[in-house]
């Protein structure tokens, strides 16, 4: 039996008067990956604010591992094991890659000692070991967010909470990320991430939610969702992942 | 007679530079203005009055902790509440407030005049020659005083994990908190470390002149203000060079004897600069912490 890491009661939140979200319940589980998609506007970014704290919850109730979200400051989520990796990544631009790193580790060290953990992050990402001493913000959008992904290894969270992965890279780069965080999953981290490019995160993740204005219009494992026409007909009528030849450019990043 | 001036210039600029690197990294971390921060620097002087009877070193511990203690009540009194973006006035004014208090508690227990120091007389007033220029031993503590607290301030940021926190929540007060930061600490940390380098300010100034006097705040502390500007709001080493090119200037200015005007050298210098450079010699524009010190 796997105990709940995340568990969501009708849980609203919004900026100001206006309710993005109207109330949703649903959980996550140790070790499970739970993918939330949607369309742009759904209020997925609301959500994971939400969940870390960032934006107050309006009404309902969230807690993670027993804490109650409402009463608990967003480091105190990061420290008991919530990692929000957030839409632009939340690198730090003026620090260097190494530093970024170590702050991760540091705020909650996992048994490995630092060394042992940037090993395996940069045996992961050698192109981070490459860029160690530069500053996160003069590193490619791809890279930026594989520090992100990277960030996420030395951390080792309970639940990692991801905003968006895809956002901005080229198909080859989101293919990479995606392969990171399918590692991530199997060496047992839960996941649960909010994507516009469903096709990808139905791949990723077991069990798939779908958010639409602000309330989850179907749910189910992804399998069974990839096969749902209304799905199919709204969210994977037109592939992220094979780009038509005239974007074949992106691809092309010429740091790679 | 050159090189005298030069040190005395630089020996100002020391201390200068040690208050306006305190006044910058406020702003650079924390995108915050401490108006409460020359006062901390002359309560460093009293300090140094209350101390005079112990072994120097005991001063320079007792006017850190006393700055640092001092940065805490600041931050709580009149920064911790107002954190909207459009409270910086209302923080700024509470600042100003706490200032003021602080004066006039001063004032109270140390008299409106400025006290002289026993010690003016011993050690630190003698002097010695090295090829042919003169130095006075409290010339030499001010400059190693200095460069040791910077020195120490840059190991901090970047060599320290309270350092990389004070540079996460610089950047980004929100990733810093995703990932674990608590700002509210980093905060406090910052504003101890600031107006600890303040108060040892203030004590070294006081040994210099062989008196602690409560209008300091306003004439040496403010101009450190005005040489924040100069070297651009939150960018340390713009705080460090512009300490010392102002007290070199004013040395000079001084020396061809424009007496009291020479104490206007500091605000002409600020408006010449930001009229030629709005955001100071060295700043981004962003407020941002920069790296070195």
């Amino acid at each position: 039996m796997t105990s709940v890491l995340l568990s969501v009661t009708d849980l609203c939140a919004g900026y100001g008067p206006i309710r993005a979200l109207r109330g949703l319940t649903f959980q996550v589980a140790e070790r499970e990956t739970v993918a939330i998609v949607g369309a742009n506007g759904a209020g997925k970014t609301t959500l994971m604010r939400a969940l870390s704290g960032i934006i107050p919850l309006s009404d309902g109730e969230a807690s993670f591992l027993g804490r109650n979200i409402r009463g608990t400051s967003s480091h105190h989520l990061a420290r008991a094991g919530m990692l929000h990796v957030p839409e632009g990544r939340g690198t730090l631009q003026t620090m260097s890659v190494e530093d970024n790193l170590r702050l991760a580790w540091e705020i909650r060290p996992t048994a490995v000692t630092f060394g042992e953990a940037l090993e395996k992050a940069y045996g992961r990402f050698p192109r981070l070991r490459e860029r160690r001493a530069q500053a996160a913000g003069n590193l490619s959008g791809g890279e930026q967010q594989m520090l992100a992904v990277a960030r996420a290894l030395v951390n080792r969270p309970r639940l990692l909470l991801l905003d968006e992965p895809s956002m901005g890279l080229s198909p080859r780069m989101t293919g990479e990320v995606f392969l990171s965080l399918a590692e991530l999953r199997d060496d047992g981290v839960a996941i649960l991430l909010v994507e516009q490019n469903v096709r990808r995160a139905l791949q990723l993740a077991q069990r798939a939610l779908v958010l639409s204005h602000g309330v989850f219009a179907a749910s189910g494992p992804s399998d069974e969702l990839s096969r749902d026409p209304a799905i199919v007909a709204s969210y994977l009528g037109q592939s992220h992942d094979a780009p038509p030849d005239n974007k074949r450019h992106i691809a092309n990043d010429p740091r790679r | 007679m050159l090189v005298g001036l030069l040190i005395n210039g630089l020996v100002s600029g020391a201390l200068y530079a040690l208050v306006a690197v305190g006044f910058t990294l406020v702003i650079g971390v924390l995108d915050k203005l401490n108006f409460a921060h020359p006062e901390v620097l002359m309560i460093g002087g009293f300090v140094a009055v209350v101390a005079s009877g112990l072994p120097p070193y005991y001063a320079f511990i007792a006017a850190f902790a006393t700055g640092g203690l001092l940065g805490l009540v600041v931050e709580f009194a009149a920064f911790r509440r107002f954190t909207d973006a459009d409270a910086k006035i209302t923080a700024g004014l509470a600042s100003m407030a706490v200032g003021l208090v602080l004066t006039d508690l001063t004032q109270k227990v140390f008299g409106t005049e400025s006290v002289s120091l026993p010690i003016g007389g011993g050690w630190l007033s003698r002097r010695f020659q090295i090829a042919g220029v003169e130095f006075l031993n409290v010339q030499i503590v001010i400059v190693l005083a200095t460069a040791i607290l910077t020195g120490g301030l840059h190991v901090l940021l970047q060599r320290t994990r309270v350092g990389r926190q004070i540079r996460a929540v610089a950047e980004s007060p929100v990733s810093a908190s995703l990932l674990g930061v608590n700002v509210l600490r980093v905060s406090q940390a910052v504003f101890f470390v600031s107006s600890a380098l303040a108060a040892e300010a203030g004590l070294l100034l006081a040994l210099r002149s062989g008196a602690a006097s409560s209008d300091i705040g306003l004439t040496f502390g403010l101009k450190a203000l005005a040489i924040m500007a100069i070297g651009g709001l939150g960018d340390l080493r713009g705080a460090m060079l512009g300490g010392l090119v102002i007290g070199v200037l004013e040395a000079f200015m001084f020396h061809l004897g424009l007496g009291r005007l020479s104490e206007l050298t500091v605000w002409l210098a600020m408006i010449v600069t930001l009229m030629v450079r709005p955001r100071g010699l060295f700043s981004s524009g962003t407020h941002g912490l920069e790296q070195r010190a």
